[in-house]
């Protein structure tokens, strides 16, 4: 599939289902989707069209003073990156699970959820998978907010 | 060899610490008698925070934090990242430091590779095959450090260019080592594919069809050992290899047979490539001026790396730092379809299956075996269960 052609047809899964379209680089298309619950229904249709496979989801914090957490899903397929972004409010931070209809989202959604803290609904193992077990509940550390609690030093035995 | 299912399920951990291989990870594996039944897997003991760190550093010193995140592809990360920040700032790097750039990926593509081939030949239990491939790795090596001063963070990259140059008494080195590794990888290529005792570890063993690598999300040579085109220097050339395009590798077996064939192969081309290049080389100056703040935009920048597609996001917003860096490595893909792979084939078979989709992870030490009848249990060692797998295949031929 060629470049103009991929982007058409993700012009036509997709458009209906966001808000705005913006085209940050030649080979870009980025939806600003309307609803969350857009999100399964997009994600399935590019992969029906076998439009690239889900290469990343990124979560962005845009500021400890915005109330919203934003989460990208890039799709790839030769030049084209498409990329479904979905706001997510920090008060109930929460969004559906890709697994069912792909299931290599599965490290990248956990990964989302524990550095940012916004609940992945429908998702089978949601254990951590890169902070430790023991990792203090309601600390997020890809949240601009995120403070790290610094151990004071143990005094080291000096040799002599 | 007998599969028989006995109906009792035991769970056999296995990890997370062993100081032979690269990295830790935990895997925990279900086993009904010799058979997986399940498999999950656990990682982050190597995790360093790498992406917050980012954002507490200004553009230069995190290109330096970002060759650090893997020893074995340093080069490849620091390549996505200059190759991103340029995009954002609106430069472009001279073609001579572009030619530069890929031929040290290229090389650092061949060190990898030949890491893998022996560690994949170890896990199989074929140390002749991993002596002599960290041997003529050596080569490489050699190459590398006379080009860059180092062996493995050789630091070629800078925002807007490379450090160093390539002169004749370079070239002429780069050529004769490449020369001699060229003949070394065909005869490689002849002994994977033509071993009996390693064909029986080998062949037909982890496959992934088509469709699994696909809906799986699989990347790199281990996709490619399945069929699947899915190589970002063909599909979207970046940097050099609009120029110098180099040829896909695919194989249709997906087994660990054409996962050994596909990464060989690669390295022959990669030596292709890099006489190309020195060929071609153009003149002119390494490097160009980033200015030190850059407008806040957003990019996408993807790269091959040895294991696959590299993607990088970064976010930038006006000020000296990073506002966002988005590092997804290619492991992270293939680990998913390591751990559906491993359900249904045999324990034994385990540490090669893991060994053969290259993972920069790590390596699992001790591991609890819990005998098949559910009345002994016992700890085994990483290296007890690679002993265990060649006992199983080879019986007393070795």
């Amino acid at each position: 599939m060629d470049t103009q052609t991929a982007l058409q047809t993700a012009r036509l899964i997709v458009e209906d289902l966001s808000e705005k379209v913006e085209s940050p680089e030649t080979d870009r298309l980025d939806f600003y989707l309307k609803d969350k619950k857009n999100l399964v229904v997009a994600a399935t249709g590019l992969r029906v069209q076998h439009l690239g496979y889900l290469a990343a989801i990124t979560g962005l914090d845009p500021g400890a003073e915005q109330e919203a957490l934003e989460v990208l899903y890039h799709f790839c397929t030769g030049y084209v990156t498409i990329t479904l972004r979905v706001n997510v409010p920090k008060a109930s931070p929460s969004i559906p699970t890709l697994t069912d209809i792909i299931p290599g989202a599965e490290p990248f959604e956990r990964e989302l959820s524990e550095m940012f803290g916004i609940t992945v609904s429908g998702l089978r193992n949601p254990a951590h998978l890169y902070l430790p077990d023991d990792w203090a509940e309601g600390d997020y550390p890809l949240r601009k907010d995120f403070q790290l609690q610094v151990q004071p030093a143990q005094s080291q035995t000096k040799v002599n | 060899m007998q599969k028989k299912m006995t109906g009792e399920q035991f769970t056999v951990p296995i990890g997370p610490q062993h100081p032979a291989l690269k990295e830790p990870a935990h895997f925990s594996i279900t086993v009904d008698g010799e058979i997986v039944t399940n498999a999950f897997v656990r990682l982050g003991y190597a995790h360093r925070g790498i992406e917050k760190a980012a954002e507490e550093r200004n553009w230069v010193q995190t290109q330096y934090l970002l060759e650090r995140i893997c020893g074995i592809c340093s080069h490849i990360h620091s390549t996505a990242y200059c190759l991103g920040v340029e995009k954002l700032a609106g430069i472009e790097a001279s073609p001579r430091a572009q030619a530069i750039r890929v031929l040290v990926a290229e090389l650092e593509r061949i060190h990898s590779h030949l890491l893998w081939l022996g560690v994949a030949a170890h896990e199989a239990g074929f140390d002749t095959l991993f002596m002599y491939s960290w041997r003529d790795r050596e080569s490489v090596m050699d190459i590398l450090e006379g080009l860059s001063g180092n062996r493995v963070n050789y630091s070629a990259n800078l925002l807007g260019g490379v450090k160093c140059d390539i002169d004749s008494a370079q070239d002429e080195a780069i050529r004769k080592g490449l020369e001699f590794l060229k003949e070394r990888l065909k005869h490689y290529l002849d002994i994977v594919t033509s071993d009996a005792l390693f064909l029986l570890r080998t062949r037909g063993i982890g496959v992934m069809t088509r469709n699994q690598a696909e809906v799986l999300g699989a990347v790199g040579p281990t996709a490619r050992a399945s069929n699947v085109a899915r190589e970002i220097r063909v599909e979207a050339p970046y940097s050099m290899y609009m120029e110098i395009p180099p040829i896909i590798i695919l194989e249709t077996n997906g087994d660990l047979e054409a996962r050994f064939v596909v990464r060989i192969k690669e390295m022959i081309e990669s030596c292709r490539l890099i006489n190309e290049i020195l060929d071609y080389l153009p003149p002119g100056e390494l490097t160009v001026r980033v200015p030190r703040r850059i407008k806040p935009a957003e990019t996408i920048m993807r790269v091959e790396a040895p294991r696959g597609e590299l993607f990088y996001f970064i976010k930038s917003n006006g000020t000296d730092k990073p506002e966002r860096v988005r590092v997804r490595t290619p492991t992270i893909c293939n680990m998913t379809s390591v751990v559906k792979l491993a359900i249904g084939s045999q324990l034994a078979d385990i540490p090669v299956i893991l060994a053969g989709i290259d993972p920069c992870f790590s390596c699992n030490d001790r591991s609890v075996l819990v005998d098949r009848r559910g009345n002994k249990a016992c700890i085994w060692t990483w290296e007890e269960l690679r002993q265990y797998g060649i006992r199983y295949y080879y019986g007393d031929r070795t």
